[in-house]
């Protein structure tokens, strides 16, 4: 869930999606009303990016809370636009394969929400959120007692040391590495060519199963995020007994409460209820519907068509990744009857328009592109107020440490852009750097962007060149270290709740290289002075120190103008019970459906 | 000699003996750009064993009579007054499937161009045979002998073999003698021929023509003989009829037409043909214009526009009375007798020799 | 005729081979690859090259085509299992088989074509020739109007507001989609029934056009005045005489829209979320999946070969000038 458009090829479908959103710029949404819905977005938001709090084994014991009024049987409709990228756990990073992960995997620990939106860790197949000794790094897991998989084989710590050392093998590459380089380091597949399959194992001093019950692992540095990257799909289990190692992509065996009856990718997933999943060892999930039949191939526009008639079998259906297009949202706010089916919430990214600071060297230019941009036109161009909301900083409203009124370039006061202060910086500044080139990719949302930028950076004196590049090939494009663009708009989420996950990657000297997330390719001593420290830090200090680094960044250094938070707005069926947003998926919380008897 | 000598006192000439009989024949089509008088009050008789000729430019309203008389016209764009009497029966009036049983076998014709008239998708015996089955409720064996009897007849050689031979594997001429054999296949009592010879060569036109003569004497038929080339109509017609825009001009037996011809067109046509025997440093003396409009032809004398003699005549009578023509040895001018025979004798006929 | 099919069908397959290569260096020079593409953001060299290798992208380029064009007549084998023959590679998106996948989805697309074909030959060129047979007729005049107003629609136009019609509005009808007809037929004949029928339509329109202007043409052809002049009756020549040269043009039209319609209908694939040969193709394009994309290309090309053989031998039984020559 790194990147905005996900991290495989569905980028591209992403962005075609996205392109199909905004065909009609929406002016109602500019309404008296957009302001105090925002508002609400953001107070919701504050609780979304509350702290994480690790649970102990109280709170990780099964089964999960009853859902109020919540009823058993029928089977949920799933609709969404392309196929999964993934489903071998190991493989799994972006959120359509991590969403029914949800529902098919389990991992040492797992994320909860309550209804209010606090989320904390706890155990899942760990009896709690893993205990750290020697300032967090070392880490020990317990597991629960039988916890089977879909085959009826207890799970042991073998099958989770199993699931550590098949990352190690070369048919693994589309998943998180984070674990991997905390435990062996940058190149860590030398550490274990085969993975594991060839007998070999990882040395006890880096992972460690004592008994069959017990799982350890030691690092180099503390770790303190560790229970929330193990919450990731990609560190879901993989029973040893079971890997088929490639052929486990499409044949995967179930651990969750549902299990794969039939898969045609791009086509068709049906699952169904995992008898072995037992509710007594699950404090998350819910086994309340009789199964899942997803419908891939189904756009964005056909999904909302359907749901928002609510006919026949659609009164059961959900959305899955995809939104409401963004030509149908007035159709559902204004019919309360539909809209009251919405769930919605900030997702975790935010766009900004990053800078090539191998190319614009003049701090005075970045910082009169950002006084002068349009937030408003911007957002109008992605679906108004459904679509996203002024960003005046670096950090998402899901993230901790977000602060909502730190806006030091005034865009929250003035989201049609500061133009007199732009103007003013931009004074003595020589007519060849005021000619900037942007590139955009060649959607229909490429193109209204390229008008809002144009627009506004044109008012005050730039000479814009804006250049075409093809959607799918984007990031590729834009990745590289001699790319020919001055500016880009780029988006980024967090992995976890916790800003190492978007200062780190984004804006650390140590990641410029062709192809890496750090666009900007800024490479600041001070900036990562701040990211050693920080992650060192436990959590609570940590919160100072990133903060630090972000004021840094956004005020001295300007690697990229902030623009906007995006948001997610997503309709199901009226027989659909239990919904509400997720904040850690930032979906409809999965684990939490049920139909009701109609 | 001929029943249009017999009948030149009769204001009616429709003889007893008249096998096909048409009477004030107009046929109009509508077109988007008004109406078309193809054919503005045609009369003319044919009798048993006797061949008529037709000629005169395109678009004078030849092949048009002809496919009148069949019935073949378009009727949703086409009207028809007058009448065609053929052996007593009245076909103006007759209705669909009368003519059908007529076609083909009291009356049958063979078109100009024998590629394209023939079908491509069905070999020539079968072609052949549709009629005989049809109008004689013949088996397929019985057509089928009688076909390769016609065949063998028109002069095909190996007609068994050819019978099952598709149109496109005959030469021209062998395929204009199939559709002359597909003509006779019922003995048909009036035979329409449509220039048939007009799409072959010298040598292959002449034995075609004597092809149909010796049939006709064979079988006694009426022919319709249509063409341009008065050279032919020369060997093949007993009677003439020239026409032009639509209208009979000049009516009479071959020789009286070609030898004395008696109207400007007629003079004009004889003028402007070709001989074998005359000088090299005689000009052919074309007449000058080009046929009417038929949506909208000259009143009076439907040549007069292009005729030289017209000052002969006095007043506007030909630009403003229709000229009639007289029964039996006739044309249709303003002109005297006298003068006439005057202009032929002084102007037209050192030409022609 | 052996002949001329046995030299038909060699072309083909040197045809399709062309196709193949074509494709495939045109797809390898495209200035970005499926790795890369997959390696998205936060891409590393390693990473990188892990993608290659899983995929088999780190081969020498004639070694790549060389493999999956022999693997078409021997098979293949990749780590997640064998693929037998004719194997048109594993799908670099979805890791599947490419000729199973595309088998899969075939059935769709065959539905597609085979029921929009019965509608709009019976439907189209019926109501074409009984228009050309009744010309100027209150029969021919609807028919001549309905099929231009319908020839001008277009799928993506027409499909939605069918959709909304019988399936959003009202709930008539459920959302369409394939169900195998050997699984439950009623549920395939009524889950294929818009789409075929919206898709018909357009194509009924067209035909009823083309099978009238044809007919109408063959008319008044000489030689069908001739068989009239024979004495044949109307109804005799029209569908003996004229009705046989109609065909040629009828059956050009077929062949092309058979061997396109069976490559994959993309836009009622889309329109209808249809699961077709043609999404495939669109999907392969999108995600630059070399083998899906080959497979896709090569599938449709097969039948546009194949329909060029079949169009050319109706022309030989329809017309004996090509037949004897």
């Amino acid at each position: 869930m790194k990147s905005f458009s996900s991290r495989r090829a569905q980028a591209i479908v992403v962005a075609f999606a996205a392109g199909s959103l905004v065909l009609t710029g929406c002016s109602e949404n500019k309404g008296s009303d957009t302001g105090a819905n925002s508002k609400k977005d953001q107070q919701e938001a504050s609780v979304q990016s509350k702290a994480v709090t690790y649970a102990d084994a109280a709170g990780s014991t099964g089964p999960a809370e009853d859902i109020a009024g919540a009823e058993s049987g029928g089977t949920i409709t799933v609709y969404q636009e392309a196929g999964l990228s993934h489903l071998d756990p190991g493989q799994i990073y972006v959120s359509d394969a991590g969403q029914v992960a949800n529902l098919l995997f389990r991992r040492l620990t797992q994320f909860q929400e309550d209804d209010k939106g606090n989320v904390s860790v706890v155990g899942d197949l760990a009896t709690d959120s893993g205990k750290s000794s020697d300032g967090g790094k070392t880490w020990t897991f317990t597991l629960k007692d039988d916890v089977k998989d879909a085959k009826g084989n207890v799970i042991t710590s073998a099958d989770v040391r199993h699931s550590v050392e098949r990352l190690y093998a070369k048919f693994i590459f589309d998943g998180p590495t984070y674990l991997q380089n905390w435990l062996s380091g940058a190149k860590y597949r030398d550490a274990l060519p085969k993975g594991g399959f060839d007998g070999k194992h990882l040395p006890k001093s880096v992972l460690d199963t004592p008994d069959d019950k017990t799982v350890i692992f030691h690092f180099d540095t503390p770790r303190q995020d560790l229970p929330q990257t193990l919450a990731m799909a990609g560190y879901a289990i993989v029973p040893a007994k079971d890997d088929t190692k490639e052929k486990y992509d499409t044949a995967p065996v179930a651990t969750g409460p549902y299990k794969i009856k039939s898969y045609k990718n791009g086509k068709s997933l049906v699952l169904v209820k995992n008898t072995n999943w037992d509710p007594k060892t699950d404090s998350v999930r819910h086994q309340y519907v009789d199964g899942f039949n997803f419908q891939f191939g189904v756009t964005e526009s056909t999904q909302t068509k359907r749901l928002i008639a609510d006919q026949g079998g659609d009164k059961n259906a959900i959305q899955f990744t995809g939104g409401v297009e963004a030509t149908q949202i007035q159709d559902v706010i204004k019919n309360p009857s539909v809209n009251k089916r919405t769930v919605k919430g900030y997702q975790p990214y935010v766009m900004q328009l990053t800078f090539n600071l191998d190319r614009v060297k003049n701090l005075k230019v970045r910082q009169a592109v950002t006084y002068a941009l349009n937030s408003k036109s911007l957002i109008a161009g992605e679906g108004g107020v459904y679509g996203g909301d002024v960003a005046p900083n670096y950090f998402a409203p899901t993230l901790p440490g977000y602060e909502a009124g730190y806006d030091p370039y005034g865009r929250l006061k003035t989201p049609q852009g500061n133009i007199a202060k732009a103007k003013e910086l931009l004074k003595d500044v020589p007519a060849a750097e005021k000619k900037v080139v942007f590139a955009y990719g060649n959607t229909e949302n490429g193109q209204k962007r390229k008008v809002a930028i144009e627009d506004a950076l044109s008012k005050v004196g730039f000479d814009v060149v804006s250049k075409e590049v093809d959607a799918a090939s984007y990031y590729e494009q834009i990745g590289k270290l001699k790319n020919p663009y001055d500016m880009y708009v780029t988006g980024w989420g967090q992995d976890w709740p916790s800003p190492s996950t978007v200062i780190t990657p984004i804006y650390d000297g140590d990641q410029v290289s062709d192809g890496a997330s750090n666009y900007s390719h800024v490479n600041d001593p001070k900036v990562q002075e701040l990211i050693k420290k920080a992650l060192n830090q436990k959590p609570e200090e940590a919160a100072a120190t990133w903060k630090e680094a972000q004021h840094y960044l956004l005020e001295k250094v300007v690697p990229a103008a902030p623009l906007w938070y995006t948001k997610q707005f997503q309709l199901s069926g009226s027989n659909v019970g239990g919904t509400r947003y997720s904040s850690v998926s930032s979906l409809l919380d999965i684990n939490h459906l049920f139909l009701k008897k109609s | 000699m001929t029943t249009l000598t017999k009948t030149e006192d009769a204001s009616a000439p429709t003889g007893p003996e008249s096998f096909l009989s048409v009477r004030d024949l107009k046929v109009q089509f509508s077109t988007e750009d008004g109406i078309v008088k193809a054919v503005d009050g045609l009369s003319f008789d044919v009798e048993r064993g006797k061949t008529l000729g037709i000629v005169g430019e395109s678009g004078s309203g030849k092949s048009v009579t002809n496919l009148t008389i069949l019935g073949l016209h378009n009727p949703r764009t086409s009207t028809i007054d007058g009448e065609i009497v053929l052996d007593g029966k009245e076909l103006v009036t007759a209705g669909e499937r009368e003519l059908e049983r007529l076609r083909g076998n009291k009356m049958a014709m063979i078109f100009q161009d024998p590629l394209t008239a023939l079908s491509p998708f069905y070999t020539v015996g079968r072609q052949l045979s549709e009629p005989f089955m049809k109008h004689r409720g013949a088996s397929r064996k019985e057509a089928r002998d009688r076909a390769i009897q016609m065949l063998e007849k028109v002069g095909i050689p190996q007609p068994k073999v050819r019978f099952d031979d598709y149109p496109h594997q005959f030469s021209g001429g062998m395929r204009q003698r199939a559709m002359i054999a597909m003509a006779l296949m019922c003995d048909p009592e009036l035979l329409i021929a449509d220039e048939p010879t007009t799409a072959l060569d010298v040598t292959v036109q002449a034995q075609i023509l004597d092809l149909l003569k010796d049939l006709q004497q064979e079988f006694g038929s009426a022919i319709i003989f249509i063409t341009h080339d008065l050279g032919v109509i020369s060997h093949m017609a007993d009677d003439l009829l020239v026409m032009y825009a639509g209208r009979a001009v000049e009516r009479g037996t071959v020789r009286e037409v070609l030898h004395e011809p008696k109207h400007p067109y007629t003079w004009g046509l004889l003028s402007s043909m070709p001989r074998l025997d005359s000088d090299l440093d005689q000009h052919l003396t074309p007449i000058p214009g080009s046929p009417p409009s038929l949506l909208n032809p000259p009143a009076g004398c439907r040549f007069h526009p292009r005729c030289a003699f017209k000052e002969e005549v006095q007043g506007n009578l030909c630009s403003e009375v229709r000229p009639p023509l007289g029964d039996g040895r006739a044309a249709a001018c303003h002109l005297t007798a006298e003068q006439k025979q005057t202009i032929f004798i002084d102007k037209i006929q050192p030409r022609l020799r | 005729m052996l002949q001329f099919i046995i030299r038909r069908t060699v072309g083909a397959v040197v045809t399709l081979f062309l196709i193949g290569a074509v494709t495939f260096f045109l797809f390898v020079a495209a200035p970005s690859d499926y790795a890369s593409l997959a390696c998205g953001k936060d891409c590393s060299p390693q990473r990188l090259e892990d993608i290659r290798q899983a995929l088999g992208l780190n081969l020498p380029i004639t070694q790549q085509f060389w493999d999956f064009m022999s693997g078409i007549f021997v098979g293949r084998d990749f780590p997640t299992g064998h693929c037998t023959a004719p194997c048109l590679g594993q799908s670099f998106y979805s890791g599947e088989m490419v000729w199973s996948t595309i088998m899969d989805r075939f059935p769709t697309t065959l539905t597609l074509t085979a029921g929009g074909a019965v509608v709009f030959l019976v439907v189209g060129v019926g109501a074409g020739m009984i228009a050309a047979y009744r010309r100027g007729s209150v029969v021919d005049k609807v028919a001549t109007s309905a099929s231009m107003v319908l020839s001008s629609f277009q799928i993506y136009l027409l499909g939605p507001i069918v959709l909304w019609i019988f399936v959003y509005s009202t709930g008539w009808m459920e959302n369409p989609g394939y169900v195998p007809i050997t699984q439950d037929p009623w549920g395939w004949f009524v889950g294929m029934l818009l789409p075929t029928l919206v898709m018909a339509t357009i194509f009924t329109a067209q035909y009823t056009r083309m099978a009238r202007s044809s007919m109408i043409e063959q008319l008044a052809e000489e030689h069908v005045r001739t068989a009239r002049a024979k004495g044949m009756s109307r109804k005799y020549v029209f569908f003996r005489y004229a009705w046989r040269g109609a065909l040629i043009p009828i059956v050009t039209v077929l062949g092309i829209d058979l061997s396109s319609m069976l490559g994959g209908a993309v836009v009622t694939e889309l329109t209808f979320s249809l699961q077709g040969i043609g999404r495939l193709a669109v999907d392969g394009a999108i995600h630059k999946d070399l083998p899906m994309t080959m497979g896709v290309m090569l599938f449709g090309a097969f039948f546009i070969l194949i329909f060029n053989i079949l169009t050319d031998i109706a022309y030989a039984w329809i017309d004996p000038r090509v037949r004897l020559s």
